[in-house]
């Protein structure tokens, strides 16, 4: 199945007076496989949203090729934008009409039912509100307005940037199921650009990761963090003057391995030592217990989304000082890496990213 | 033709609208109310019985008048020989020359009547009713495009008819439309009302075929060029983004520009030099035509005289509408939409 979204080489510079030119996207490539939530992460200022906007006409492009449902867009976008609900960026609307004029009057604009208007405001759980003026809706409300406007046209495609902005809990629970129900059991392609990480990972099937306007990676969320994982373990011993003769046993043991296995490092970070590449936790608590060391705790760290997202972008925080804006690494533009991971295969686009 | 439904209704639910259709109305109502209180048939019988009471004892206190009619050889003095000789005089009773020679009070001269005359007045009201709609039509059309970007509708609206040229056209042609069915229901109360006012208090005679000839072109023009202010509103706010920039340069242009273009015409002596204010073109496009005088050659025996005509105006007047209009379309093509 051909993807839904596809973007190639994808370029916007905005000129600035007296200034360098900002390249916002550099070649951006972008797909977006049918029927599955799609993550698109970067740090701020990576050119997200100008991507989206840049797919959905809002603004012009200086190179490159985008394509949804196979149509060329933006010139043949009015043909495909009926199949396309959209938020882009922060929801505003005119703020003395109601949530339910909002969307009549967009959906009248469009031929859709005004039974529909009623649909999607039960949906989104403004059913009560709607008679409300917008100016009097909380940001979590405005958001909801914004998604069951881009639901009003049964879309085939529903772009969402940033849809669990300003939402309770609740709120942010809700949308989460609403979007899996959409995308896997109603077919909608769902592609949410969203800097809460822990919600991405809950979410979305598949992402793509970009900085400074490159994609640094893209593939299925699990095997990205998979082949990001790098696991450790952390262990601590009932005395902390162990630490020193526990990292040279287990240096000293990893020579005994296969040559694939005999990465192992041990590392004292104050009161625990941390081993990367032992092949199980077992090896790790024999081989102290042969060397008459006993430890008192072992865990094993598994990487999350955040930390493999810090580590890919270059936005891990460092002690002392922030990262700015558009601090984020800066890939080189070269042809995408395949990485294996298992049966998966994740497409890597730097290695040995430069900040 | 559902958008254009939509922008139409867009139009009709903002608050803006509702409240200067109020004010509107309601400023009908009292330009109606100041001649119907204003304007009367004459004064009564009992009115005029006590003007002409006070106008007969002032007249006892006028001697030379009361002499002038005593006395026959008093206008042969010196001072009033002129009178026989002078050919007003023809014709004229002795009460009638010693009257006009010494002046006579009489009844209406004491009692200020007004009769509203609805067939000489109501065109220059109605024109007036007309571009005060088109004035406030403009403010409704630029704040309506203003608020969109504002707000950020622009964008959503954007998202779902990404056809530009489209969501233009429907929004210039639904403010176009609300303006031409504000002006022409506006006129039409400020008629009625004003017929009514002119039926009850005053005169309404003379609206006969030269009346509407001569008048219903000139309310047709004004109603056209109402059009043309809210498509030149709606196209400075879709060039500058904001309400505040469509007012702030048309108002602008109508208090400061236009005084230093004359300021400038006359420094430079230029012959008729108001051809350079607009409100030269506003006037010839609404009257049909408009005279313009060059006194420059002081020994000429006549003025030079530039005549300018309703189609030159029309001309010069939808050019500048048209030529914002492409502009404001043109860049909202390209713009980036933020």
């Amino acid at each position: 199945m051909p993807p839904i979204i596809e973007i190639s080489g994808l370029r916007k510079t905005y000129s600035r007076a007296f200034r360098q030119p900002h390249h916002a996207l550099d070649g951006l490539d972008l797909e977006v496989a049918a029927g599955q939530v799609h993550g698109f992460l970067g740090p701020n200022g990576s050119g997200k949203t100008t991507t989206l906007r840049a797919l959905l006409g809002l603004i012009r492009v200086d190179g490159g090729t985008m394509r949804i449902f196979g149509e060329e867009v933006p010139r043949r976008l009015p043909e495909v934008v009926a199949k396309i609900g959209a938020v882009v960026e922060s929801p505003q609307f005119f703020k003395h009409f109601s949530g339910r004029l909002t969307l009549q009057l967009l959906a009248e604009s469009a031929g859709v039912s005004k039974a529909r208007v009623e649909e999607v405001l039960e949906q989104v759980g403004l059913r009560d509100a709607a008679k409300a003026s917008v100016k009097g809706y909380s940001l979590g409300m405005r958001q909801r307005l914004a998604v069951a406007q881009a639901l009003l046209k049964q879309p085939q495609l529903l772009i969402l940037d940033e849809p669990a902005n300003g939402l309770d809990p609740a709120g942010i629970h809700h949308m989460r199921e609403l979007l899996q129900w959409l995308a896997h059991s109603q077919g909608v392609t769902v592609v949410v650009s969203s800097h809460l990480l822990s919600e991405v990972q809950q979410l979305c099937d598949s992402m793509t990761i970009v900085s400074r306007g490159r994609r640094i990676v893209d593939g299925g969320v699990a095997d990205i963090i998979a082949g990001h994982g790098d696991s450790s373990l952390t262990v601590r011993f009932p005395d902390a003057a162990s630490l020193p003769e526990a990292a040279e046993a287990l240096t000293a043991a990893s020579g005994s391995l296969d040559a694939a296995k005999s990465a192992v490092t041990a590392s004292v970070d104050r009161d625990r030592l941390v081993v990367r590449g032992a092949p199980e936790p077992s090896w790790v608590t024999k081989t102290l217990a042969d060397a008459g060391i006993y430890l008192s705790e072992l865990r094993t760290e598994v990487k999350n989304l955040e930390s493999v997202f810090l580590e890919l972008t270059g936005t891990a925080p460092v002690p002392g000082r922030t990262v700015q804006i558009g601090e984020s690494v800066v890939v080189p533009q070269t042809a995408p890496a395949e990485v294996s991971v298992g049966d998966v295969s994740v497409v890597v686009e730097s290695e040995g990213a430069e900040r | 033709m559902n958008l254009f439904k939509a922008e139409l209704r867009r139009l009709a639910r903002r608050r803006l609208s509702l409240i200067f259709g109020i004010i509107a109305a309601a400023g009908v109502l009292v330009l109606a109310g100041v001649f119907w209180f204003t304007s009367s048939k004459g004064p009564t019988e009992e009115a005029l019985a006590e003007a002409q009471a006070e106008a007969d004892r002032m007249n006892d206190e006028n001697f030379e008048y009361e002499q002038c009619i005593e006395d026959e050889a008093y206008l042969d003095q010196p001072d009033y020989e002129w009178v026989e000789s002078d050919p007003y005089y023809e014709g004229m009773t002795r009460e009638e020359v010693c009257a006009d020679v010494f002046g006579v009070w009489t009844a209406e001269d004491l009692i200020w009547t007004y009769t509203f005359d609805f067939a000489e007045e109501s065109p220059l009201l109605l024109i007036g009713v007309a571009i005060i709609a088109g004035l406030v039509m403009m403010m409704l059309a630029s704040s309506a495009i203003g608020a969109e970007w504002s707000s950020g509708g622009m964008a959503n609206l954007l998202l779902w008819h990404p056809n530009r040229m489209r969501v233009w056209g429907a929004k210039l042609g639904a403010a176009a439309a609300v303006c031409a069915a504000a002006v022409l229901a506006l006129m039409l109360l400020a008629f009625g009302l004003l017929y009514v006012a002119g039926a009850a208090r005053g005169d309404v005679s003379g609206l006969d075929a030269a009346w509407w000839d001569e008048n219903l072109p000139k309310f047709a023009r004004a109603a056209l060029l109402s059009v043309g202010m809210t498509v030149l509103g709606a196209s400075l706010a879709m060039l500058g983004r904001h309400t505040a920039i469509s007012g702030g340069i048309i108002a602008g242009y109508l208090i400061v520009g236009d005084m230093l273009v004359r300021i400038a015409a006359l420094a430079l002596q230029m012959p008729f030099s108001e051809r350079l204010s607009l409100y030269t073109w506003v006037t010839a496009w609404i009257d049909g035509r408009t005279e313009l005088y060059d006194w420059t050659d002081l020994y000429a025996d006549n003025a030079e005289v530039m005549v300018i005509t309703a189609s030159e105006a029309g001309v010069l007047l939808g050019g500048i509408v048209l030529g914002f209009a492409a502009l404001a379309t043109w860049a909202f093509q390209r713009r980036d939409v933020s």
